[in-house]
């Protein structure tokens, strides 16, 4: 049965924002939304949505957000609520922490994986159990 | 499509350049230099200084204004700060406070 009231999508209005390839940022980027770096960023990226990184884009700096995709360069560690995706001809040099984590073929990653999963029921217990 | 696109929810602390064009919806405070136009859209925050080739303001903007070839205040845009243009218009429903030197 169809929901009567049409109102407007309730998306994030507007949630997006581009840096594009020209683009430099020194500093911190906070916001709502989601967020595609094709440029580079020095500093901090805390958003509430996902963040991209484009094949020109570079990151220094830590990422909090929903879903990543990498495909670019990020020196720094990730906090992504949802999945991280490392695509082929990233380089990625951090931790990444997130609901899962993969890694595609082509890639180049130097850190530690985080992802936070619950382990099938005959593996829970002490890990490395006999 | 804008180069750089800076989203109504978005806020950027520190220094921002680009030799694309940039489109300003959020907010900034730092520093703004772009070598390209720069648009600066109602409902923007802007505290910052701005370097432009051309500027054309909607919305907030606190800092001085550099523009190679023009800056434009909309109306409803509020500008406090000095510009350096060397043309300017200024829309009847802008507010503006500040100095203006045209001599480029």
């Amino acid at each position: 049965m169809a929901r009567g009231s049409a109102t407007a999508q309730s998306t994030t209005s507007e949630g997006s924002a581009v840096l594009g390839r020209g683009a430099r940022v020194r500093g911190r980027v906070r916001g709502e939304g989601n967020l595609v770096v094709d440029g580079q960023v020095e500093g901090d990226i805390s958003v509430t949505g996902d963040l991209a990184i484009g094949d020109g884009g570079a990151i220094t700096g830590d990422i909090d957000a929903a879903a990543v995709i990498i495909g670019g360069a990020l020196t720094g560690d990730v906090a992504a609520r949802g999945a991280v995706t490392i695509r082929s001809g990233a380089k990625v040099v951090g931790s990444m922490g997130g609901a899962e984590v993969s890694i595609e073929e082509g890639a180049s990653f130097v850190g530690r994986i985080e992802a936070e999963f619950d382990l099938p029921a005959e593996l829970q217990g002490r890990p490395g159990a006999r | 499509m804008a180069g750089t696109i800076i989203g109504q929810g978005i806020t950027i602390e520190g220094e921002i350049t680009s030799d694309e064009e940039v489109v300003v919806a959020g907010t900034i405070r730092g520093k703004l230099n772009v070598d390209g136009p720069v648009t600066i859209d109602a409902g923007a925050v802007v505290e910052a200084d701005i370097g432009a080739t051309s500027l054309a303001v909607g919305g907030t903007v606190t800092g001085n204004v550099t523009a190679s070839e023009r800056v434009d205040l909309l109306s409803g845009a509020r500008l406090v700060g000095d510009v350096k243009a060397a043309r300017l218009t200024i829309a009847d429903g802008a507010s503006f406070k500040g100095n203006v030197d045209m001599d480029v």
